[in-house]
């Protein structure tokens, strides 16, 4: 899915940055330089079919710094966090974790994410939780088909799983809503650009 | 038979053919070390540090050096070599040959000890060795490192490139082998110079590292995180001097991209090869070389070599200085039976 050209182009690795592993080391408390180079990871990755950057991959580009490949790239929304790879990997590499943070800074930056309404329905999320303390499923849902354009979807199915008694049709808030409108306040949403 | 005691001939004072020396006087035998140099230790003379427990290899020398000078069963003999042998029965005649004397004598067993050479890097004119300033083996870069060691920081190379397995695995212009010992003085040395230089950056091209040894995996694990070495894989194709540096050209095999590394020096792990004299020396006490002129061993004795005739060290194979210890306490153990038993 990249530009080969791209890719192919030759690498300076002595004037490549160390500050994303850096970056990484504090803020998802992982330590790249401990990857093995194994490939446990991409091996067992429940997404990795669909990845463009497998695993693996992603901890060498950490560390040839290549922090724009990273931010551009599809696995970012296309790791489900599973988790699998971190219970798998022999130096505990913490993938997930730094998919969340490259995620939240591709975010910031305003790297537009390679699926459609990934935004949109990270944004309506954060809503639903500041808003009634918990995900409104019915609600949102309702709201990101509608923002999304995709009016009939998940029409049928929410009408029969009504029927069922698995999904409540009216958002209800939690008794202490203010603690976690309390916690957004802490960490207000930061967006460049 | 005459009342002559016992005597063992080692030839080869390096740190084998000394422990061998040392355990065979203690046992209550003469023994006789012939070495062509002019003082006993062998390449750990010229080492900086050792793995895996960062010491001082002077201070292993120094301590087998003084176990041999209290020892009064051991001669030793500096700057001599030995240039023939006969085998008469149970014993050899053997004929030594320093700067100032030959001497006959009469020996009961020998000890081959005569360590290991480097590989001739030279014949891969796409790295330079010989050619290009800069460009050193690893045992030349031990001596790079002592005289580093106490210049400023300013003075010292920013960018140092290790290249591995250069002659080793590689059946074309080199041997076959993995020379064992490379992948572990490679990390040793790049976390010797991140030591004296912790701004420089040292890259390790490697395909494999091979650590097995009790804390050797550790070891390398601690360069690679703890002194922040950086290790890519791919061996390296060329390198070209280009203002005043040297511009490395390799691939990142884990990647699949090309990658250069403008380098201030380079550095090559040479395939440990045996010693030119090892197999003239072999013939003459009729012992078995293998097809690379190594001492061979016998599956049922690994020390063994021929009749009375033993080996350890790195003549038999490359060897890092523990190994090298073992085998002279094995082939200790072998002179000392024989003797028993004769
Ligand atoms: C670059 C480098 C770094 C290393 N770093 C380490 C390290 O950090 N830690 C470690 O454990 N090991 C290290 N080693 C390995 C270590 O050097 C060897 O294990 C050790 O030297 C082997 O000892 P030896 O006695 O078998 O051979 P040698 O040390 O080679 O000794 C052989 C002796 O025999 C003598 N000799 C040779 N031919 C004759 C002859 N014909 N007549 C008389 N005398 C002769 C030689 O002069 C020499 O003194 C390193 C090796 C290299 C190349
Ligand atoms: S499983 Fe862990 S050690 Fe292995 S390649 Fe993946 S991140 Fe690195
Ligand atoms: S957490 Fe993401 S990267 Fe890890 S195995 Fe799951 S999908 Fe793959
Ligand atoms: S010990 Fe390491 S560097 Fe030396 S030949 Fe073997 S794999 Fe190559």
């Amino acid at each position: 899915m990249h530009n080969t050209a791209d890719f192919y182009h030759v690498l300076r690795i002595d004037q490549t940055s160390n500050s994303l592993r850096e970056e990484i080391k504090e803020h998802c408390h992982t330590d790249i330089e401990m990857c093995l180079e194994c490939g446990k990871c991409s091996g067992g990755c429940s997404n990795a079919h669909i990845f463009d950057i497998t695993p693996r991959k992603i901890i060498q580009l950490i560390k040839i710094g290549e922090e724009a490949k990273l931010l551009k790239m599809d696995a970012l929304w296309s790791c489900v966090a599973c988790q699998l790879c971190v219970d798998r990997c022999p130096s505990s590499i913490n993938i997930p974790k730094i998919m969340d943070y490259m995620r939240e800074k591709a975010y910031k930056q305003c790297v537009p994410a390679t699926r459609p309404n990934v935004e949109l329905f990270h944004e309506l999320m954060l809503g639903s939780i500041k808003q009634y303390g918990r995900v409104a499923e019915a609600l949102m849902t309702v709201q990101f088909n509608i923002k999304s354009k995709q009016y009939t979807k998940d029409a049928e199915m929410g009408i029969k799983m009504f029927f069922k008694g698995k999904l409540n049709p009216l958002p209800s808030r939690i008794k202490n809503v203010q603690q976690v409108r309390r916690m957004f306040r802490n960490i207000p949403a930061q967006r460049e650009g | 038979m005459n009342n002559r005691k016992k005597t063992a001939l080692i030839i080869g004072g390096g740190v084998a053919g000394m422990e061998a020396a040392i355990k065979i006087g203690n046992a209550g035998y003469q023994v006789l070390i012939v070495e062509k140099e002019p003082q006993l230790g062998g390449a750990l003379n010229k080492l900086y540090s050792s793995f895996p427990r960062w010491e001082n290899p002077q201070d292993l020398v120094d301590d087998k050096v003084k176990k041999i000078e209290k020892c009064s069963a051991i001669k030793t003999m500096l700057n001599t070599v030995v240039t023939s042998a006969e085998r008469k029965e149970k014993t050899f005649i053997v004929n030594l040959d320093s700067a100032s004397v030959s001497e006959q004598v009469e020996v009961d067993a020998v000890v081959l000890a005569t360590g290991f050479e480097m590989f001739d890097a030279s014949v891969y004119g796409e790295y330079g060795y010989g050619a290009f300033e800069n460009v050193y083996n690893s045992l030349e870069f031990e001596d790079q490192l002592k005289a580093m060691a106490g210049k400023d920081k300013s003075e010292l190379p920013q960018v140092v490139a290790f290249f591995k397995c250069v002659g080793s695995r590689d059946r074309s212009k080199g041997f076959p082998y993995c020379s064992k010992i490379c992948c572990m003085y490679t990390a040793k040395q790049a976390g010797v110079m991140k030591d004296l230089n912790p701004d420089a950056k040292c890259f390790v091209f490697y395909m494999d590292y091979r650590a097995t040894g009790k804390e050797y995996e550790e070891f390398v694990r601690s360069v690679i995180e703890e002194k922040h070495v950086r290790y890519v894989r791919g061996r390296p194709a060329k390198v070209l001097p280009e203002n005043g540096k040297l511009m490395i050209r390799a691939e990142d095999t884990l990647m699949g991209v090309p990658v250069e590394v403008a380098a201030d020096m380079i550095v090559l792990a040479s395939a440990i090869v045996p010693n030119a004299k090892t197999g003239e020396l072999a013939e003459m006490f009729a012992a078995k070389t293998d097809q690379y002129g190594f001492i061979e061993y016998d599956s049922k004795n690994p020390v063994q070599a021929g009749e009375r005739v033993f080996f350890a060290g790195a003549c038999g194979f490359a060897v890092e200085s523990l190994g090298a210890q073992h085998q002279g306490a094995a082939a200790a153990a072998d002179v000392v039976a024989l003797f028993n038993q004769d």
